[in-house]
């Protein structure tokens, strides 16, 4: 079994291999989902040098005789998914100690994990990648792309911001907000302990008492910049908040910080707060919670999603490392299912994630002038019965179905049978119901 | 502590009276006496004989009032005792069996002792007599009695009362059979049922016997709703209709428990219970089935006047305290009334007792003061 | 951080119908998934007594006078929906009698408690009707039943009382017990087994010890009735009851389908992650398959429990083998609405309408309730389910739930 599911691994990773990206391709579609723009049925989308060139109606654009054309003319296109925050593809996410704002993701970065294997066949093109909920101050992120076999080609932008949280672990919710007083407390003291330090060198410089040769050369901690660049609010912060009972505390430090939340869940209350706010948030992946009440013992169901767009605060979607959360379409689809307008939830995987981490000019919808990434898919993305066929980044194909071999198993018959051209036993898979 | 052979003397010497007898008649005076929840007199007496009622009001003989010896309560308010209809006094390892969870011929009676300090807190408590079941441990406990506290020590008024059944997670939670209540429904149904098949049966089957022809009461501890479910399953496929002791999800099976006629003896309420909780009492008397509140003594007044609050009429509360408790236990005749021939057992109170700020006075159990004042008394020290 | 909640969960539009079993209510404008038959496009149903009383296109159905008409345009009904192997929140305690490994007589019936919230949860996602079993601690367990998810009396629920009798293979069973060292036996737990042969070795003796007790009643008609264990265990024997076979892993698989050919009996296999591993075997037996949570596994599989390695192209496998099955919430913890689960099955290659018998026509013929539930027809139960749209669609809700004919869950 293992020795089989390495296999599988290492066939994978070679699917990633990136073609050269100086290439015209065309993209044919029945339909392109632009996010920020109008729908197109029937069109084509040029990309050059991994750049759309232009979207259009198919006869309106000129596609060149030298273009690459991927004949996607029966299946959906739109831009790839865009991740505001994961946890994904890192060797143990979280530092076992609480306090360590110096670290990085891009050491524990594991290029061949599967997590971004997953992430390709979900359509996924942009990730935050974020330290882990357990820690206080857990190091800096940054914007990947799940391909690539270093961390250097995977890179979009590094040092994105701080990862702080609020989860309690082990002792309570009071005693982690008091040590998160306590950290940030801490670094203020060393920066104000520097500054004045420094201000008594320059008063003394001046005064004459230090010769004119010697300069100022004591430098911040390097363990201590990242953090100080938080407080100086050079550098965002990415707070976790568990629920309603850390709020407050985030809002408070929100005064102080650049912060953006990524919250949890039992948010009911939280609503007119996080209107103050007056920024996106990021939701965890369980988006559905339920709460019994004590008296009658009556179960409610409550949906983040919805009480955010009912209280007109944007938001982005998470997806889950496993399970029905990993899927977009099952993400989407239960904010369709709880009353979020079918527009907003897909704007909540793609255009609010890419602004929230400032990449809105390079992705997250499909205009000229935005990087080349598109996936194409079988049928509608909020329908469960819809597969991502190909995944494209910056102009390179960087996932085929086809040739996924998780997937074959399930394809065979199908694949058998579209071959020889032969009726199907069933209902093909991918047959879309009606509606 | 005191030595066995003490005990034994004790035991014997006060045994051999039955119940503690005044020679002389007493004749109790106060402002209101109640006989019964619905039934008070206002500026009436009472006259005890032997440790009983012998005449209420009017009907006292004038040639037996003059010899009586007199307590005259005042302003303060007589009323019937409380009956604790459930209870084990905390006693629960001298009352289960812990080898084997079916023993419904095993009897209180014989672990009851009298000397126990556990029955120091009934009186003042205002209660007066209590139904001591088999501990919940056991599935078929044993064969509960009626009983009293004194000033000195208790008694059993009826060694042979009811049997205890347990549905409770109490009786599963044990390394032995049953683990589960399925287990132990199917083992309570196979010994009723073989009780009805078997013509000789031992000692436990014919217990069961006795439930089934209407002899014998059966009091079962049941919480959630599977096991109350359990309980009126038995009941109904086994002709009995069983007394649920604790009942948390009566307000689920109310049709159900009036359809069957069962009754229900309530845990203690508390101030911070459920809605569901606090306003059971007063659903079950609409739905005209009979309950009464036991759990802790020292709590019976706190949990009559929480139901009062929650809708509960008053006289409804005062009877779950007394009459309907008696009434479950079959003791009907005997404790719950101040009527003629009943024992001798009440409480005095300065104010309306479910007024949780009336100050107790004192409690007579069998015509003798088992806590509180005597106002007649010839020591001062004992007036207060 | 509850706002009170509203005492009548059912709105105005529908609260009529519920009126009175006698009144007549006409569905018309609906998509009508049948089960078991194709889809009919703008259905007309009627429902009184609690019965479906006519089902057929508009023009083929006449709206009785007075009937109550719900225009349910845009809207699909679906049976209601049936889970197979449904675990309610009676503890693992209550739900294994630990006293003995094999206790084929207890009923899990016994321990059901009619607002259980589990079972209100499932009522709230289209499903009607459950099969529960007893636990999974036991070799043999007990008997499960079929009852409906509403009403508050389980008698009244009950529609199939003794349905199944449930074995359990695999570590389940004998991972509590403990070998005799040292000589002290201060716990039950000291017994067989203590392994998977010992597990096993349970059932064997079980049946052994039926197949003897049912030989001796031949002999000797005059010997009073067996034990109420023996009788459930020979009712299996003699093919009246059916056996539940919970097993995981291939091995697993293998050995029920092993000791149930050794006894003669028919069992269905229940969980049954490694099913796809054994299809030949299970297609050639005509053992049905209780599948457990198909989204429970990955693209890619692995992540079963004892053993297993389930992986998301199982249904498909059955379905092409022929291997009769019917989609289930199981004993996974994740707890998926059961609709869901037939929508991940519907992704991993089966046809919609296959992952909806699954769900419902197929788990009652497998209960032998087909006469009853399972399927919209005329003379059958009312228990069905309005949604919002295609039910297998991840964006649909059961807009109302309803049983023997009256709303019993409504969308607020």
């Amino acid at each position: 079994m293992n020795l089989s599911l390495l296999r599988i691994a290492i066939a994978a990773a070679a699917v990633a291999v990136p073609a050269t990206s100086q290439d015209l391709v065309a993209v044919k579609a029945k339909t392109i989902h632009t996010i920020t723009g109008p729908s197109v049925t029937d069109g084509v989308i040029l990309l050059q040098n991994g750049r759309i060139k232009e979207i259009g109606k198919q006869g309106e654009v000129e596609i060149p005789w030298a273009a690459k054309v991927i004949d996607a003319s029966d299946k959906v296109v739109m831009p790839t998914w865009v991740l505001a925050h994961s946890n994904g593809g890192m060797r143990g996410s979280n530092e076992s100690m609480q306090n360590v704002p110096w670290l990085t993701v891009a050491d524990a970065i594991d290029p061949g994990s599967t997590f971004f294997e997953g992430m390709r066949r979900n359509g996924v093109g942009t990730i935050h990648v974020m330290p882990g909920n357990a820690t206080l101050l857990g190091g800096t992120g940054m914007v990947l792309r799940p391909a690539g076999r270093t961390v250097e080609d995977m890179t979009m932008a590094a040092n994105t911001g701080m990862k702080l949280s609020l989860q309690a672990s082990g002792g309570s919710r009071l005693q982690k907000i008091r040590e998160m007083r306590r950290a940030i407390a801490e670094i203020r003291e060393y920066l104000a302990d520097y500054n004045r330090q420094k201000e008594e060198f320059d008063k003394e410089k001046a005064a004459g008492a230090v010769g004119d040769d010697k300069k100022w050369e004591k430098e911040i901690d390097r363990k201590k910049q990242a953090a100080v660049d938080l407080i100086e609010k050079k550098l965002g912060g990415w707070l976790y908040v568990p629920s309603f009972a850390e709020l407050s505390e985030a809002m408070r430090m929100g005064q102080e910080l650049d912060l953006n939340f990524v919250l949890g869940s039992n948010l009911d209350e939280a609503m007119p707060m996080l209107q103050r706010l007056k920024k996106p948030v990021v939701l965890a992946e369980g988006l559905e919670y339920f709460e019994t009440d004590p008296e009658t013992r009556e179960e409610e169901q409550f949906c983040t999603a919805k009480m955010l767009m009912d209280a007109g605060v944007p938001f982005a979607l998470s997806l889950g490392s496993g399970g029905p959360t990993s899927n977009p379409w099952w993400q989407l689809g239960t904010c369709v299912r709880n009353g979020v307008s079918r527009k907003q939830a897909l704007e909540a995987l793609t255009i609010v994630p890419a602004k929230m981490i400032g990449l809105d000019e390079q992705v997250g919808s499909l205009s000229e002038g935005k990087l080349g990434n598109l996936q194409i898919l079988t049928g509608d993305p909020l329908a469960a019965t819809t597969w991502v066929h190909m995944v494209v980044l910056e102009g390179e194909i960087v996932y085929e179905r086809s040739k996924d071999p998780r997937l074959q198993y399930l394809f065979e018959a199908a694949e058998e049978m579209s071959e020889s051209g032969a009726p199907a036993k069933e209902e093909a898979p991918k047959k879309e119901e009606g509606k | 502590m005191h030595s066995i052979p003490h005990r034994l003397l004790g035991g014997l010497l006060l045994g051999a009276l039955v119940a503690p007898t005044c020679a002389q008649d007493l004749l109790v005076r106060a402002s209101r006496i109640v006989i019964a929840p619905g039934t008070t007199l206002t500026d009436s007496a009472l006259l005890v004989r032997d440790g009983k009622v012998a005449y209420v009001g009017d009907e006292i003989p004038t040639e037996a009032r003059a010899g009586a010896r007199t307590v005259d309560y005042g302003e303060a308010t007589v009323s019937p005792g409380f009956v604790l209809a459930a209870t084990t006094l905390q006693s629960d390892s001298d009352l289960a069996e812990g080898a084997f969870a079916f023993t419904p011929d095993l009897r209180v009676a014989e672990a009851f002792d009298p000397w126990s300090e556990r029955l120091e807190h009934l009186a003042p408590s205002c209660v007066t007599s209590f139904g001591m079941t088999p501990s919940p441990r056991n599935v078929a406990g044993g064969i509960g009695v009626l009983a009293k506290p004194g000033k000195e020590r208790g008694r059993v008024l009826e060694a042979d009362a009811f049997v205890g059944f347990s549905l409770t997670s109490a009786a599963r939670s044990q390394e032995r059979e049953p683990t589960s209540l399925m287990g132990a429904r199917a083992m309570l149904s196979d010994a009723f049922e073989t009780a009805r098949v078997g013509v000789e049966v031992g000692p436990d089957l014919a217990v069961l016997q006795q439930v089934m022809s209407g002899a014998r009461r059966a009091m079962v501890y049941a919480d959630s709703y599977a096991e109350i479910n359990a309980a009126l399953a038995l009941g109904q496929r086994f002709n009995f209709a069983p007394v649920l002791i604790g009942a948390r999800d009566a307000h689920k099976v109310m049709a159900r428990l009036a359809e069957r006629g069962a009754g229900v003896v309530l845990p203690t309420l508390t101030a911070t219970a459920r809605l569901a909780e606090l306003e059971l009492p007063s659903k079950l008397a609409e739905a005209g089935i009979a309950f009464c509140f036991a759990g802790r003594p020292d709590q019976l007044r706190t949990s009559a006047a929480l139901a009062v609050r929650h809708g509960l009429p008053r006289e409804a509360a005062m009877a779950a305290l007394t009459r309907t408790p008696a009434t479950l236990l079959g003791q009907q005749a005997a404790v719950g009334a101040l009527r003629q021939g009943c024992s001798a057992d009440f409480v005095v109170v300065q104010g309306d007792l479910l007024d949780l700020g009336a100050r107790h006075v004192a409690t007579w159990v069998d015509g003798a003061r088992a806590c509180g004042a005597d106002p007649e008394a010839p020591n001062p020290e004992e007036r207060r | 951080m509850i706002r009170p909640l509203l005492a009548c969960t059912l709105s105005l539009a529908l609260a009529s119908t519920a009126a009175s079993q006698q009144d007549v209510t006409a569905f018309t404008n609906a998509t009508v998934l049948p089960g078991g038959a194709p889809a009919m496009r703008e259905a007309t149903m009627i429902v009184a007594g609690g019965k479906v009383v006519a089902l057929g296109s508009a023009d083929a159905v006449e709206i009785p006078v007075g009937a109550v008409v719900v225009d349910c345009a845009g809207k699909t009904i679906t049976p209601g929906l049936i889970d197979a192997s449904f675990m309610t929140s009676v503890t693992a305690d209550d739900a294994n009698e630990q006293s003995d490994e094999v206790t084929p007589h207890l009923r899990i019936l016994d321990s059901l408690d009619p607002e259980d919230p589990m079972m209100r949860r499932a009522r709230r996602g289209g499903v009607t009707t459950v099969h529960v079993m007893p636990g999974t601690q036991n070799v043999i367990g007990g008997l499960g039943c079929v009852v409906k998810t509403h009403g508050s009396d389980p008698d009244q629920m009950v529609v199939k009382q003794d349905a199944t009798m449930r074995i359990v293979m695999g570590s389940e069973p004998s991972n509590r017990n403990r070998a005799i060292r040292g000589g002290r036996i201060e716990s039950m737990y000291y017994r067989r087994p203590t392994t998977r042969m010992g597990v096993v070795w349970a059932v064997r003796r079980a049946f052994f010890d039926a197949q003897e007790a049912m030989q001796k009643t031949q002999g000797a008609p005059d010997q009073g009735p067996p034990s109420p264990g023996i009788e459930v265990l020979t009712q299996v024997l003699q093919g009246k009851m059916t056996a539940v076979t919970t097993a995981r892993s291939e091995q697993d698989l293998r050995t029920a389908l092993r000791i149930a050919d050794e006894f003669g009996y028919q069992t269905v296999i229940d969980e049954a992650q490694d099913a796809y591993m054994v299809a030949d075997e299970l297609a050639e037996r005509k053992a049905t398959v209780m599948l457990g949570a198909p989204s429970a596994t990955d693209v890619g599989g692995g992540g079963g429990r004892d053993g297993a390695a389930p992986r998301s192209g199982t249904v498909r496998a059955l379905a092409d083998k022929g291997v009769k099955f019917v989609i289930t919430t199981g004993t996974n913890t994740r707890r998926l609405p059961l609709v869901r689960e037939a929508m991940f099955a519907a992704r991993n290659g089966l046809g919609p309408q296959q992952a909806l018998d699954a769900i419902t026509i197929e788990p009652a013929k497998l209960l032998g309730v087909d006469d009853r539930i399972g399927s919209l027809a005329k003379g059958k139960d009312a228990d069905f389910v309005i949604w919002s749209n295609d039910p297998l669609d991840p964006a649909a809700v059961a807009e109302s739930v309803h049983i023997d004919g009256k709303p019993v869950s409504q969308l607020r």
